[in-house]
């Protein structure tokens, strides 16, 4: 259609500043080599349907995925404080640690960061801070401080400390056996209260980005989803848009809160999916991708530190966690009590030392195969900042960890199971005990959906599926990777598949134990 | 864990250092296609900014453009100590008239001021000029010795240069929004970068253009009005100036004293436009009726009558002898000090004796401390008086330039910030003494509150109220919508926060002025400049906006020619084509209302019309201002019974659309089930700002291009009968 915008132009009241304005060329070099592998099929934009574009350019989209979670939330305080003491009877205890942890790795596993844009801590507190539901207001509550420069350099690490932080703590007060519903209340106060406090004093999504505990995890484990999330459908335009709207924030969409710009972003793992950057967006140029299951594990560029470090942290954790149903553990962390005189199970010493012990291993390991593979010349001079820093080690330690994150996904999804087979029936009776009957003597409460013994076999099955997701990206990777910066490509592939194997293993084998040790 | 914070800090001495946050910078480039020494550019490996502090200068620019605050820079700024002019400080100035600041006399000073200017790819300083000169390109210009090249770059924008760098408030426009005042830094001289230029070299006269047969009638001879004339007349068309008062200039003429603004800078424009052929006819007072006159013998009508109504406060013994406004005592001051013995007979006139105060003849008391204020105190110095200018703002928050109200402390006027007077008391029916008490603002944007308790008796003689002025309520009430609120709503251009000028409001170079919510705020008047408040009257300076500034009420001037001259009104009686250009807008969630907006844009570029398209977030008065032809597009929100009308977004773009003047309009709403009253809403809102609709059209699903081709066609048919009906149409 011929329209002419030119005309207008030059004949209308031109304002004058575009002709005082110069701007540098946006440097375009390099962008295939860039965003190649990580860009999403344009054939697998969602929002080309209309009704999804509709429905997620609605502002209440996001209310309305948070309003439910919010409900059962409250409801979970509510009624952990003041409903039965029998954790399996009260529904705040038993629809968090029976269901809602499997949920929400399924969610990852599947989509990333679903939980994000559904997340009822973050939902609260964003709605305090934006002071509205859903609305897009100019003004936010709070002081809007930037995250101290030192912390935000930590990248994702100080969501893993604070999970190590809560873990122990859900792990010293018993709260996810579950133990007292109303520590689990207290616990879901804890959480939802730093958040605020997270929203109020700093800008934009601070809380979820550098701090929640479940950020690190989610944003490893979902980078296996097949979900990229929101991203640019042309970069040429947005190298050439002049507002930025996605970023600052436009007439019907915040900045995004995530700090993620759709137009370089080349995985899912800081999209918190909020659909911000959609709606802001005045060029129409953002879309919902799909990508194939592990792409934001294998082929995102740019590496960084700080998410390897976090999962073979989390690695450790998880190790961890297996290890203590042992007796071995046992043994060894009333011995350290009795020392060290902590009243009883986890010692906060073995629980950091087993975690750090972990983690220096699988580094140790690395080192060991980087030293005896790599290439001493493959070390490029440039960045020195913790996150993006090269070296002989981190050439092999920061691929190899991403390749890892399914056994670890895995590991944790399989550490639920017991509860959610074993007890999730239990939220059936714990509904009805809100309305005043159901009792633990239904038998809906001790119904089982596997056997311990099945259970077992599930658990491996979930690990051995987990260790062939990592074989198969970290096949991948090395073959991206570390065959360039290798002297020997087979053996490099071989040997970090024979690491993903034998974790794996570990992991299964750690689970048998567990199962033999109860 | 060897965590990269030993990156070194040169805070203090030495250079600058910039450190991109790795975490957090998504390689957007805002930073880097901002920074003006080229310090940054891209990894693109990483795909995030890298820095090179060897070429940073430290005006962290960056940092004021990096959307997710990415970037840190520290150190001190590279920048060499600012230049200034000369300043001519008398011993007295009595009797004085000389000029005060005599700016850069030679190039050795000024090329060296010149050389500190960055160039900036994104010149904040452009944005905070109300006219938006291309200020790094005239100063580039000086450094090569180029004044025609420089004068040729301001007249783009600018046909007061001479005028402008003199009398405008620097700290809050081009010099404070400058990166290195938004630095904290001292801004480069822009203001006698430009005297320079006009100084050495004179400004271009206007160069009459080819006839355009059109002829506009302005009413009003100040600075706005010099603005669109010199526009029009460049552009062709014929010109006629009504001016009340004997000589022409307004404000300029006996507003600005001869020390700020000698007469021969004054008086250099009408000379010019007058020989260029501009008529101009004084002692023409235009009220009212005469606009209505105005218009049946010019094709439009711009009225630029200025802000002439002294606001007199209401003080216990304002009636009193001896109490007078601004404009009376600034007209006759300044005609006794240019006249030969004027000083004393103005002086007896008054009632003053001379030498009865010591060396003075007697006090003055004016009430205010903004730039008229001073004016006056600075005067009456001249004349031989003693001064103290009262205001009830906080020193802080005050409105006066800096600068001046330095200089009017050197020459010995007194200025009481966070006092108001309560109350005139005299003898014999002349005012003797005034009551001061004190006020508290907390902050600049709280209106000051009167402290009770003990208050201050001050020995007077004379009180000049000089607390500004307001438009005369005759002429505005003809002119419906103004004034306009200098306040720009909601989210603020992104190209303006993109450039950074929004950020750090609090420079004490620009002493503590947001300068780029004031150019926001400005940016508001010059726009509605350019849209006609009715049909064939546009609207300019002081009369649009209330008091304003010199610059500002030029560029206005200048806004208003250009679209009379693109949208070509004719009186009439006066053969006239039908609308030539036309905006087609609309509301769309789902792409159908959007895709109405375009076939129907598709007919009526078939039909010869040059056609915009554009959601409603991007039309603003600027592209509203640009069209013969308006067409409103929205969905139909709401549930089927209840709330059913315009969407949301719609809606609120309507209740803050401007004056439409007249424009043809039609507009159409998609709907589902029921549209209800949507079609009425919207009709009326446009037709509540002026604008007449000619055409409406309800779309049910299902028969969208049909019916968006008839409403084209049935819009361009009203539109050409509206036409018809107002004169003789042309061509078709
Ligand atoms: S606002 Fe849109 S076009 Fe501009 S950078 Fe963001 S996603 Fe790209
Ligand atoms: S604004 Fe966009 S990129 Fe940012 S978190 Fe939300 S959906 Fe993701
Ligand atoms: S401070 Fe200025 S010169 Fe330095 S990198 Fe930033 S924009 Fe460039
Ligand atoms: S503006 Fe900020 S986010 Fe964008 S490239 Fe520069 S430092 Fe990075
Ligand atoms: S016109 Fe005024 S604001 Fe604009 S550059 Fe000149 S002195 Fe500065
Ligand atoms: S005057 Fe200031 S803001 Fe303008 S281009 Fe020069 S350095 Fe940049």
């Amino acid at each position: 259609m011929a329209i002419d915008l030119q005309q207008h132009r030059s004949t209308g009241q031109a304002d004058p500043i575009p002709a005082a304005v110069h701007l540098r060329p946006a440097v375009r070099s390099g962008i295939e080599e860039r965003f190649g592998a990580s860009d999403p099929e344009p054939g697998l934009e969602l929002t080309r349907n209309p009704r999804v574009a509709r429905l997620v350019r609605n502002r209440k989209f996001q209310f309305l995925l948070i309003l439910p979670n919010q409900i059962v939330f409250w409801t979970v305080i509510f009624v952990g404080l003041a409903g039965t003491a029998v954790p399996g009877l009260n529904f705040g205890a038993a629809i968090t640690w029976y269901v809602w942890f499997c949920l929400v790795f399924v969610m990852m596993v599947v989509v990333g960061r679903a939980w994000c844009a559904m997340c009822p801590f973050g939902g609260f507190a964003e709605w305090v801070q934006r002071r509205t539901f859903w609305q897009r207001t100019q003004k936010v509550l709070g002081l809007g401080r930037k995250f101290p420069e030192p912390l935000a350099r930590l990248g994702f690490l100080i969501p893993v400390a604070s999970f190590l932080l809560l873990t122990w703590i859900e792990e010293f007060f018993n709260i996810a056996g579950p133990g007292n519903p109303a520590d689990t209340s207290w616990m879901v106060v804890g959480i939802v209260s730093s958040a605020l406090i997270f929203f109020l004093v700093f800008e934009r999504r601070t809380f979820c980005r550098y701090v929640c505990p479940l950020s690190t995890l989610i944003g490893t484990v979902g980078s296996m989803g097949s979900v990229a999330g929101f991203r640019t459908k042309d970069r040429e335009v947005c190298l050439s848009c002049q507002t930025k709207d996605c970023m600052r924030g436009g007439n019907d969409g915040y900045g995004c809160p995530w700090y993620t710009w759709p137009g370089s972003a080349d995985s899912n793992l800081s999209c918190g999916l909020c659909s911000e950057c959609f709606k802001g967006c005045s060029e129409g140029n953002v879309g919902l991708f799909l990508q194939k299951p592990l792409t934001s594990v294998i082929v995102p560029r740019r590496r960084r530190a700080d998410v390897a470090w976090g999962i073979a942290i989390l690695w450790g954790l998880v190790v961890f966690q297996q290890f203590n149903a042992t007796n071995v553990y046992a043994s060894m962390d009333s011995w350290l009590n009795k020392y060290l005189l902590v009243p009883h199970y986890p010692d906060p010493v073995d629980y950091v030392g087993i975690i750090a012990a972990v983690t220096i291993l699988t580094a140790g390991l690395v080192w060991l195969i980087a030293k005896a593979l790599g290439r001493n010349d493959a070390v490029p001079t440039g960045p020195t900042n913790f996150v993006d820093r090269k070296s002989r080690f981190r050439n092999f330690f920061v691929p190899m960890a991403y390749g890892l994150i399914p056994v670890v996904g895995a590991d944790y999804f399989a550490r639920q199971l017991p509860k959610f087979f074993k007890h999730s029936a239990r939220v059936v009776p714990a509904v009805a005990h809100i309305a005043g009957f159901g009792s633990a003597k239904s038998s809906i409460y001790g119904f089982h959906i596997l056997s311990d013994g099945w259970i077992v076999v599930v658990q491996v099955l979930v690990i051995v599926a987990g260790t062939a997701a990592a074989a198969w990206a970290t096949w991948r990777i090395a073959g991206r990777e570390l065959v360039p910066v290798s002297r020997n490509a087979l053996a490099v592939r071989l040997t970090t598949l024979g690491v993903v194997l034998a974790f794996g293993a570990l992991a299964s084998v750690l689970y048998v134990l567990m199962h033999a040790a109860s | 864990m060897a965590i990269a914070m030993t990156e070194e800090r040169s805070a203090g001495t030495g250079r600058p250092s910039v450190r991109v946050l790795a975490d957090r910078c998504a390689g957007c480039q805002e930073c880097v296609l901002r920074c003006p020494t080229g310090a940054l550019g891209m990894d693109t490996d990483r795909w995030v900014a890298t820095a090179d502090d060897e070429r940073c200068v430290g005006c962290r620019q960056c940092v004021r453009t990096c959307p997710f605050s990415a970037i840190v820079v520290e150190g001190p700024a590279m920048v060499a100590p600012r230049v200034s002019g000369t300043t001519a400080h008398p011993e007295s100035v009595l009797a004085d008239i000389s000029e005060v600041r005599q700016g850069f006399t030679d190039w050795e000073a000024a090329l060296a001021e010149a050389q500190r200017c960055l160039a900036c790819p994104d010149p904040t300083c452009v944005r905070g000029c109300p006219a938006h000169n291309d200020i790094p390109a005239f100063v580039a210009a000086i450094r090569d010795r180029d004044l025609a090249g420089a004068h040729e770059v301001l007249q783009r924008t600018s046909v007061l240069a001479d005028v402008c760098s003199r009398v405008c408030n620097q700290a809050a426009q081009c010099e404070g929004a400058c990166t290195w005042s938004l630095a904290g830094e001292a801004p480069v001289a822009i203001g006698q970068l430009e005297r320079f230029v006009t100084d050495h070299a004179p400004v271009p006269p206007p160069v009459r253009g080819p006839d355009a047969d059109v002829s506009v009638g302005v009413v009003g001879a100040g600075p706005a009005a010099i603005g669109a004339a010199w526009s029009l007349i460049e552009a062709g068309a014929s010109v006629t100036v009504y001016e009340k008062d004997p000589v022409p200039s307004g404000l300029l003429g006996w507003g600005i004293p001869d020390f700020t603004l000698p007469q021969a800078v004054a008086q250099r424009p009408w000379r010019q436009l007058e020989a260029a052929g501009v008529e101009l006819r004084c002692d023409a007072e235009v009220d009212a009726d005469g606009i209505e006159r105005l218009l049946t013998e010019h094709d439009a009508v711009i009225v630029a009558a200025g802000a002439s109504i002294p606001v007199r406060p209401p003080i216990p013994g304002a009636d009193l002898d001896g109490v007078t406004d601004a404009t009376t005592f600034l007209k006759t001051g300044q005609a006794a000090l240019e006249a030969e013995g004027g000083r004393d007979r103005w002086l007896a006139a008054m009632g003053f004796t001379p030498g009865v105060h010591g060396g003075s003849a007697g006090h003055v008391l004016v009430l205010g401390a903004g730039n008229t204020a001073m004016d006056v105190a600075r005067t009456a110095r001249r004349l031989g008086l003693d001064a103290t200018c009262v205001d009830w703002l906080d020193r802080r928050f005050a409105l006066a330039r800096p600068d001046e109200l330095d200089e009017a402390w050197r020459e010995g006027v007194g200025v009481r910030f966070s006092r108001t007077v309560t109350r005139l008391e005299g003898d014999a029916k002349r005012v003797r003494r005034a009551y001061l008490a004190r006020t508290v603002q907390p902050s600049a944007d709280r209106m000051p509150k009167v402290q009770r308790g003990e208050q201050e008796t001050l020995a007077v003689d004379l009180v000049v109220m000089a607390m500004g002025y307001r438009v005369d309520p005759a002429i505005a009430g003809a002119l419906p919508g103004t004034p306009v609120r200098r306040q720009a709503a909601g989210l603020p251009d992104r190209r303006w926060m993109a450039s950074g000028v929004l950020a750090n409001p609090a420079s004490e170079f620009a002493f503590h002025n947001p300068v780029g919510q004031l150019a926001l705020g400005r940016e508001v008047g010059l726009q509605t400049a350019s849209l006609p408040v009715r049909e064939r009257v546009w609207v300019i300076g002081d009369t649009l906006t209330g008091p304003a500034t010199v610059v500002e009420a030029m560029a206005q001037g200048r806004r208003a020619a250009s679209a009379i001259m693109a949208g070509r009104p004719s009186r009439p009686g006066k053969g006239r084509a039908g609308p030539r250009r036309a905006l087609v807008c609309y509301a769309s969630v789902g792409g159908r209302t959007a895709g109405v907006a375009h076939k129907v844009a598709e007919e009526l570029t078939a039909k010869g019309l040059a056609v915009r398209v554009l959601p409603i977030d991007r039309v603003g008065r600027e592209e509203l201002a640009a069209t013969d032809l308006l067409v409103v597009g929205s969905w139909v929100e709401g549930l089927v019974v209840a709330k059913v009308g315009p969407a949301r977004a719609a809606r609120a773009w309507l209740d803050g659309l401007p004056r439409l003047g007249g424009v043809p309009a039609a507009v159409f709403c998609t709907y589902e089930i029921d549209p209800r009253a949507t079609l009425d809403v919207m009709a009326k809102a446009l037709e509540s700002r002026g604008a007449r609709v000619v055409a409406s059209s309800a779309l049910r699903r299902g028969g969208d291009d049909v019916a968006a081709i008839a409403l084209a066609r049935r819009t361009l048919a009203g539109a050409r009968d509206e036409v018809a009906a107002a004169g003789v149409l042309n061509g078709s």
